[in-house]
């Protein structure tokens, strides 16, 4: 057989390794950042484009999209070349892929600090963003299929697989999620409303976990663990039931991220079922994965790469039975809303996805640069802080979010709640702190990291073509019928891909046709009315200023819950919410009854908080917002808003766009003039008002509602 | 409360079985992936779990940092 001379890319690998240290360390930095706002609220908080509200979806965007995001693409470039034994088809394409992935995240660093957000979980990047992400992911498809159609190697090892699996399912995910009605350049409204559009938030967030987060990952893992400790996986028969029991079960788990909520019951009870039984893929993986080191674990002790490998591994272990059990619904009345959520993403986060990042970096930096590694004993000083960092960022936080909650459950012997929130809060702060300890041990490591490869990289040459030879592939000849070789062969491919996807589509349709088409399914109350025109205005500053990252506005049945914040929450109460604003923790407490009932309070009231939080509740951890004191509100959308609502179904009257702007003005006025009775005088046309317009509103839609049913 | 989870049940008829369903769908789902794994071909399987260490075959397992060699 005629060998065939080629080369592999690896100009495109080194992009994408650097792409993904720089963007890592930035991320982490981020998120050393946020965490210690929480510990000093009024020092490190600068208004307004680094309030926690505006640099915490930064912190998870850049660590998820772009540190390993781009880690992703360095391991598939380098190993997809490599198992099909060809070039990638196009060096264009993944220069196309390359540059237009780094000016997303560009496009992302700049407009997230602006407050231009979606408000939705890691999905948070405007409209023009979200098609950009969509062309340039079909780039990466495009490169990847060609590459896969031209290659040298019949058979598609397990974790070529696992990137087909990933590229369908986030284009799918992220096409349904990203279903929004642009008002502006920069401004969108979610399609979706209210408990609609939690459930396919929540199914593409989990699911971004799922298929971002993991499967590439486990792909990466078949491929380079199996090198790195030069002998193949433990089993691949195994490795087969693991791809397709976790991505057929991973789609149907998001409803657990909305236990307890008014999402429909048997929408949650499927989500345990197949959260809970996700357990059994996820650990076939993992036993997989530690046992590919069988007969070498001496070497684990030597080799620092196995080390960051083992323990990555072993991380997703623990995420992945933590995972399972915090989707009973027993567990997660404690774990929901709290820190506990916090330390379970980053056990994934730091150990899963950023030990695994690392190995990989230290295995292929000195290959591709064809030299060796500048300091193993640099590499073993990043293992150890890396690993101690993970703990002292975990166990604190696991400790904070079990202690909140019982704190949060507590009642006295007369029958009342035990504690304030903010107690709960002042009493976290130690832990706090102690996370923000771990989490720069974590960076300390990652900083060593960057020096060490970058002398590894000063002291080589990069090799960007690296020659190989491989026999073409043999031809194959069809015996039933006339079909030629090449038709047979580009079938499999194809046909995987169309495989998975049906296998991904079967639990979002499952999941999601019911709850859009019965109408009923979402239970109507005559009392619940639209916003008005100030209300809407100050409801998109609460978007802006991400306060659902802190505040939830969801109140669950329970009896801690109805004391504290009132009735619970129903369905029929967010029909009119385009996004849905029902948070996932509360650094703060819940605000969907804010204006009504024991919370209600006076507009001097929240004046003076948004101005300065601590002096009105001594401790707490807010974020000052004076400047929406002085800044105007811009009511030039207003029309152009309340038409958007009324194409996604807002009963707003015909023509009420016309008028929209003077109620506006008329409501705002009447704010602006209870204050200055106060002797607050601050004109009507500023952004305070808004707020406080929308903050008065929450929960009184209810309230009106018992009233007229009592006369 | 009782009243709007009735009132969930009502309206989609027979929404009970869904979860019934969706594990059905699952465990006929993995029996055949089981299945196709059991006859899978010994030589195959082998061949297949060792592409990633045939690209190169540099890797030493004393020194896990030595170079490739380049053609």
């Amino acid at each position: 057989m005629q060998l065939e001379k080629f080369s592999y890319d690896n100009k495109i690998v080194r992009n994408f390794a650097i792409a993904t240290i720089v963007w890592g360390v930035v991320g982490m930095l981020v998120g050393l950042w946020v965490a210690f706002q929480l510990v000093f609220p009024k020092e490190l908080n600068l208004q307004p484009y680094f309030n926690f509200g505006r640099l915490r979806p930064l912190h998870t965007n850049a660590v998820i999209f772009a540190f390993v995001g781009n880690g992703i693409f360095m391991g598939v470039y380098y190993s997809l070349q490599r198992l099909l034994k060809t070039r990638m088809a196009s060096d264009l394409l993944g220069k196309i892929h390359f540059w237009g992935w780094q000016l997303i995240i560009v496009a992302a660093a700049i407009t997230l600090p602006l407050g231009i957000t979606t408000s939705k979980e890691y999905a948070e990047l405007e409209w023009p963003i979200d098609i950009a992400i969509a062309v340039i992911w079909v780039v990466f498809g495009w490169n990847m299929f060609a590459t896969i159609l031209k290659r040298r190697e019949r058979h598609l090892y397990v974790a070529i697989w696992f990137y087909i699996a990933t590229f369908v399912t986030v284009a799918v995910l992220h096409i349904v999620n990203s279903f929004e009605l642009p008002i502006s350049f920069l401004k969108s409204y979610s399609w979706y409303a209210g408990v609609q559009d939690a459930l396919v938030q929540w199914w593409y967030g989990h699911n971004a976990v799922a298929f971002f987060l993991t499967t590439p990952y486990l792909g990466l893992m078949y491929y380079f663990m199996p090198k790195a400790a030069n002998r193949p996986v433990f089993s691949y028969r195994l490795s087969i039931i693991h791809f397709w029991a976790l991505i057929f079960i991973y789609i149907w788990a998001g409803p657990h991220h909305l236990l307890y909520t008014s999402l429909p019951n048997w929408a949650q009870s499927l989500g345990i079922v197949f959260s809970f039984t996700l357990i059994f893929p996820s650990w076939g993986g993992m036993i997989n994965g530690l046992l590919t080191l069988r007969g070498a674990w001496d070497k684990v002790r030597e080799d620092v790469i196995l080390k960051f490998m083992v323990v990555a591994v072993t991380a997703y272990g623990m995420s992945t039975f933590e995972g399972p059990m915090l989707s009973l619904k027993t567990i997660n009345a404690i774990s929901h809303f709290t820190d506990w959520t916090i330390a379970h993403v980053h056990v994934g986060g730091l150990g899963w996805n950023g030990m695994l990042t690392f190995g990989i970096l230290y295995w292929l930096i000195p290959r591709i640069f064809n030299t060796q590694l500048y300091s193993k004993r640099l590499a073993n000083i990043h293992f150890w802080i890396g690993t101690l960092g993970i703990l002292f960022y975990a166990v604190p936080m696991y400790w904070a979010g079990f202690t909140q909650a019982s704190m949060w459950k507590q009642f006295t012997e007369t029958g009342q709640l035990k504690y304030q929130f903010l107690e709960t809060v002042t009493y976290l702060k130690p832990f706090l702190a102690t996370r923000g300890f771990g989490g720069a041990l974590f960076l300390a490591g990652a900083i060593i990291m960057m020096y060490n490869l970058f002398m590894t990289i000063k002291q080589g040459k990069l090799v960007a073509n690296e020659e190989a030879e491989a026999p073409a592939l043999e031809k194959v000849y069809h015996k039933h019928g006339s079909e030629h070789w090449h038709r047979w062969i580009e079938r499999k491919p194809v046909q995987f891909l169309v495989l998975s996807l049906v296998v991904i589509l079967i639990g979002g349709i499952v999941e999601m046709v019911p709850t859009f088409l019965v109408k009923s399914n979402i239970p109507t109350i005559a009392s619940v009315k639209p916003y008005t025109p100030l209300e809407l205005q100050g409801r998109d500053i609460y978007v802006r200023e991400g306060c659902y990252l802190c505040h939830s506005q969801m109140i669950r049945p329970f009896r801690s819950e109805t004391e504290r914040y009132g009735e619970y929450s129903k369905a029929g109460e967010f029909v009119y919410d385009h996004p849905f604003q029902w948070g996932s923790k509360r650094t703060g407490p819940d605000l969907q009854r804010e204006g009504t009932g024991n919370n209600k309070k006076s507009d001097l009231w929240h004046f003076n908080h948004m101005d300065d939080p601590q002096a009105i509740s001594p401790g707490s951890i807010m974020p000052s917002y004076s400047f929406m004191i002085d800044k105007n509100l811009d009511t030039s959308t207003t029309a152009a808003k309340i038409r958007a609502m009324q194409t996604l179904g807002v009963p707003y009257e015909k023509g009420y766009d016309q008028i929209a702007n003077m109620e506006l003005m008329e409501q705002a006025s009447r704010i602006a003039g209870n204050l200055a009775k106060d002797s607050v005088n601050v004109p009507a046309n500023r952004e305070i008002i808004a707020i406080i317009a929308y903050l008065q509103r929450l929960g009184t839609d209810i309230e009106k509602g018992k009233i007229a049913e009592n006369q | 409360m009782l009243k709007y989870i009735r009132q969930y049940a009502e309206t989609i008829s027979g929404i009970e079985i869904y979860p019934m369903i969706s594990l059905l769908i699952f465990v006929l789902f993995f029996i055949a992936v089981l299945y196709y794994v059991k006859k899978m071909d010994k030589k195959y399987v082998d061949e297949v779990s060792n592409l990633p260490l045939e690209d190169d075959g540099a890797t030493d397992e004393k020194n896990p940092f030595q170079n490739l060699k380049h053609a």
